[in-house]
């Protein structure tokens, strides 16, 4: 029944004014989002710490930092008007009026969904990162750049601010990954660069011939991307974005980066890239591809749906041939972003309304499987599939959170990307059917590959030359089971959960309808309610 | 009010020669020349406040050798901030000679002042020689056969600037920038302008250490202490660039004469600056490819031959004379090595930072004072059509990113070394250094997010030059 509700798009109700909206506003509730992170950043990077004194209270500081910032998502949230066809919490200063960019931030559904799933990776990559002990004060200090970074290209409004932004997040990470890394982090952090670097590359070229083609009077995107541009500069410009977004999803074949980076960096740094920086890719496509540039998004809709079905049929024949359990982690990662990719190609509103579910819950399940793997590997000291056998007697906790990982990345009802998946299939075999049938084809690879990987690490028989194991310790628990909780919680509740004294889903279809508004054959079929009767 | 606007170099000048007889004659006591740095700082950075406050008086002097306009205040302004920022953050134990060590660079900012109010061809040449022989005391001072070799090659240079600029004087038959502007308008591209063009881009080049054109200074650099390192990268460079971006101002009219060859020269600039930063592993190797590479930048800029690329170039020459200049500076003694650097960021935080945003800055990351630079110019280059320079570019950086990230790394990464296997002993830390490492930060730091004010001076400095 759930997924046939979604499966309709039906409208829901209008949200009426509520009790508590608008008690705390702030016009600055973006900024907060991205400087707060900062500023405690700042303040990590220069307070006295003789001889690692206060590693602990560092620690804290992060823990507690992101979790004021979600406190302000969670405003952001509880005030968040889902029928409005602008954006919201909108800042705009003039930063350079004499290039045309401008410190503009605003979100709109999709915006926030991503903000929400940003604040929950904070979290988490903090309690990920909590067995830290090496040079804390700079860990954390990077750590919370990078959390900056990620929020500021998902409010940001201007192609200069989400340049700046989308290229300062490789630093930190790579530093994290250089830093505190496994034997191969070197190789990685290269690595990351190099493809993010090109992908930075890529969007700088396309921002700049938009700019130039609309005048070069303004970075804002309401005017770059709302401009009407002839179809060879939108298909120029709708390429250069496909790989500015595959060099972060990551798609096949711009992936070099992922294997390494999954498999080498600290768990905690693993799980911010797999669930909310690598997100941007897909992000960036729908804000620049699919909503902006009509033409292109026609044209090279073929094109992302077989990059899709690459990427998740490459992920998934590889893990299946992988021996590092780690590296297996890895490629799983790959395929929620196909899903994604996949969603956004269809074009159909169904589906790009599954793409943005698929956001969220590709995010946590792409952060789970890279996370329970990477603490499943610290524990048994080992990353060896030959090794690594009949841990489940000694490993409960974790081998319940690998197994929920495992279906998440397959997505299993009851699991939140069990409805972004149904959305996607369901939007995407009218329009894309060979691409849909391939994903799904690749999907069953996958699911034997996972069904390897189970049966051979929790379910075989002990191997007695193995190391010494132990199970998830309480930090571990903690970030493994949120993450494997947000899944639960948006599977069994698709609309997403409902704040107390609000009466708004997370992911009402009206979030997607801010997107969808210029382009007439992909609007939504989602009408805003009458104002008088509420119907 | 009007000779006002004099009192900058006047202050500079005189400071520089004063302190140069005061060595020589001992007038000043050891005990008081302690406290010699920090009133040097002052006085620059009164020079500066006089600059920003009188520099804004339009006015001519010398007969019209001497314009005061925004692109001389900026200029002027951009050069005194470096310089100041340079002698806060120094480690003067590392330097070789306190006088000489605070005169040269005064005396190079003096020639860059020059340059940047430059009217003719004269004054333009004079301000860059004077600064460009201030590097090769300073390199003298501890490595006498590179200084050579830098007055050898800057001696080359020198000549093809010279012969460059006497045959553009012959092609217009007049040394006066406003003029050559004018006569140009109604001038033809012919190979009797484009070959002297030629010549003084080359020799442009060479004092600006553009790669392939390194060919003294980068070694010079490596040789020299580390405010002297900051002089030959920083402020002869920045020298060039300002007489490159004048003499373009007054060439626009027919910029087929200069534009495909500075377009190479930038390219070239560009991606061979950020790929040598990544080849080598010394720090100050580093820093000094990064520089070029940077450079590169304001060179593409003034391809674009528009007022956009002229005041983007120009913003961004501001961003790498600061970071350019105080980089090798703020490192003091660690310029031994990677291993010299190796966990910095514990044993010297200010220090690290500032090397780091030094870095960070030349290789164009955001969001520092390089990026917003090098994304102004990114956005005339796309305004003009010019994106293949423009995918170069970012070639470019993108190597210069990951170059300043592996030494990062060692400062921030790896663990401190002891004092025999570091190589060279830790900057001294003193109250002004300390100082002057946070404000070196702060200055990266801000110049990028207040930009607005910046950009805006720099436009109208470009309008000064006569572009629209």
């Amino acid at each position: 029944m759930i997924w046939q509700a979604i499966a309709a798009a039906s409208p829901t109700p209008t949200p009426v004014t509520v009790p508590g909206a608008g008690i705390f506003s702030s016009p600055l509730l973006l900024s907060l989002t991205i400087w707060v992170p900062i500023a405690f950043a700042i303040a990590i990077a220069i307070m006295p710490n003789p001889r690692g004194r206060y590693d602990v209270l560092m620690k804290q500081i992060a823990f507690f930092t992101n979790l004021g910032v979600l406190f302000v998502l969670f405003i952001a949230y509880n005030q968040f008007q889902t029928f409005l066809p602008t954006m919201q919490y909108e800042e705009k200063v003039p930063w350079l009026p004499v290039i045309g960019a401008t410190y503009h931030l605003g979100v709109d559904g999709p915006g926030m969904t991503m903000l929400v799933l940003s604040g929950a990776i904070g979290i988490v990559s903090v309690l990920a990162s909590l067995g830290i002990r090496e040079r804390v004060r700079s860990y954390f200090c990077l750590l919370l750049l990078a959390q900056a970074t990620v929020n500021g290209a998902i409010v940001a409004r201007d192609m200069f601010v989400l340049i700046v932004f989308w290229g300062a997040a490789a630093i930190p990470l790579a530093l994290l990954i250089l830093g505190w890394g496994g034997p191969r982090r070197h190789h990685a952090a290269w690595r990351l660069l190099g493809y993010w670097g090109l992908g930075t590359g890529a969007l700088v070229i396309g921002a700049m011939t938009l700019y130039a083609v609309t005048g070069g009077a303004s970075f804002d995107m309401d005017v770059l991307l709302k401009a009407a541009i002839s179809p060879r500069v939108q298909l120029a410009i709708g390429l250069l974005m496909i790989v500015a977004a595959a060099t972060r999803l990551p798609l096949f074949p711009l992936h070099g980066w992922a294997r390494d980076v999954y498999a080498e960096a600290p768990v905690g740094v693993t799980v911010i890239v797999a669930g909310s920086a690598s997100r941007l890719g897909a992000y960036l496509l729908l804000r620049s591809l699919v909503a902006a540039e009509p033409a292109a998004a026609h044209l090279l809709s073929p094109l992302l749906a077989a990059l899709a079905a690459l990427t998740v049929g490459y992920a998934a024949l590889v893990a299946l041939r992988t021996v590092d359990l780690r590296q297996t982690a890895a490629h799983l990662a790959m395929v929620p972003g196909g899903i994604t990719v996949l969603a956004l190609a269809a074009l159909s509103p169904l589906a790009i309304g599954g793409a943005v579910l698929s956001f969220f819950a590709g995010g946590l399940a792409a952060a789970l499987i890279v996370g329970a793997c990477a603490t499943l590997s610290d524990r048994a000291q080992s990353r060896s599939l030959q090794v690594l056998s009949g841990l489940a007697p000694r490993m409960p906790v974790l081998t319940w959170l690998l197994i929920i990982s495992a279906f998440a990345v397959l997505g299993v009802p009851v699991l939140a990307t069990f409805p972004a998946e149904l959305m996607t299939f369901f939007g995407s075999l009218k329009t894309q059917p060979i691409g849909a049938f391939l994903v799904a084809a690749g999907l069953a690879v996958a699911a034997v590959a996972l069904a390897t990987v189970l049966r051979r690490v929790l379910f075989g028989a002990a191997n007695p030359d193995a190391p010494g194991v132990s199970d998830a310790s309480l930090g571990e628990t903690w970030y493994l089971a949120l993450l494997a909780g947000g899944l639960m919680w948006v599977g069994v509740f698709p609309g997403g959960p409902k704040l107390p004294g609000t009466d708004t889903p997370l992911f009402d279809p009206g979030l997607v309808n801010v997107m969808s508004a210029g382009i007439s054959d992909i609007a939504s079929p989602y009408t805003g309610p009458n104002p008088v009767t509420g119907q | 009010m009007k000779d006002l606007v004099l009192v900058p170099e006047a202050l500079v000048a005189a400071v520089a020669v004063f302190i140069l007889l005061a060595g020589r004659l001992r007038w000043i006591r050891p005990a008081a020349r302690r406290s010699l740095p920090a009133a040097v700082t002052v006085v620059v950075l009164v020079a500066l406040a006089t600059e920003l406050w009188a520099g804004a008086t339009l006015s001519t002097h010398f007969g019209g050798a001497l314009v005061q306009d925004r692109f001389a205040l900026f200029a002027k302004a951009a050069i005194l901030l470096a310089v100041g920022v340079a002698f806060a953050v120094v480690d003067w134990t590392a330097e070789d000679s306190l006088f000489i060590g605070l005169a040269m660079p005064l005396l190079a900012t003096f020639g860059v002042m020059v340059a940047a109010s430059a009217g003719d061809l004269v004054a333009l040449w004079a301000g860059l020689e004077l600064a460009a022989a201030t590097g090769v005391v300073m390199v003298a001072l501890r490595r006498p056969d590179l200084a050579l070799r830098l007055l050898v090659t800057g001696g080359v240079a020198s000549a093809l600037l010279l012969t460059g600029l006497a045959f553009l004087y012959a092609s217009v038959g007049t040394s006066d920038l406003t003029v050559i502007r004018e006569v140009l308008f109604n001038g033809v591209p012919t190979l009797a302008l484009a070959i002297p063009v030629f010549l003084v881009i080359c020799g442009l080049a060479v004092h600006a250490t553009l790669v392939p054109f390194q060919l003294a200074g980068i070694p010079a650099s490596l040789g020299a202490s580390p405010l002297g390192a900051g002089l030959v990268l920083g402020l002869v460079a920045a020298a060039a660039a300002t007489v490159a971006i004048k003499l373009v101002a007054a060439l626009t009219p027919i910029p087929a004469v200069y534009s495909s060859f500075l377009e190479v020269v930038a390219a070239m600039a560009m991606v061979g600056g950020g790929a040598g930063a990544l080849a080598v592993r010394s720090p100050r190797a580093r820093i000094a490819y990064l520089a070029a590479g940077q450079i590169g930048w304001v060179a593409a800029g003034l391809v674009t031959h528009y007022r956009t690329g002229l005041a983007a170039s120009l913003f961004l020459l501001g961003a790498f004379a600061v970071a350019a200049t105080c980089g090798p500076a703020v490192m003091g003694r660690a310029d031994g090595g990677e291993p010299a650097i190796a966990g910095l960021g514990v044993l010297r935080p200010a220090r690290a930072a500032g090397f780091a945003l030094a870095m960070l800055s030349l290789a164009g990351a955001p969001p520092l004072a390089g990026f917003f630079g090098e994304f102004a110019v990114a956005a005339a280059l796309a305004q003009s059509g010019h994106f293949g320079l423009l995918a170069l570019g970012i070639l470019g950086s993108v190597l210069s990113l990951a170059a300043a990230l592996g030494s990062l790394r060692v400062m921030y990464v790896q663990s401190p070394l002891e004092e025999a296997r570091r190589g060279s002993a830790l900057p001294v830390l003193t109250r002004l250094s300390s100082f002057g490492a946070g404000a070196f930060c702060v200055v990266i730091a801000a110049y990028g997010l207040f930009s607005n004010p910046i950009l805006g001076l720099a436009n109208q400095g470009a309008e000064a030059l006569g572009l629209r």
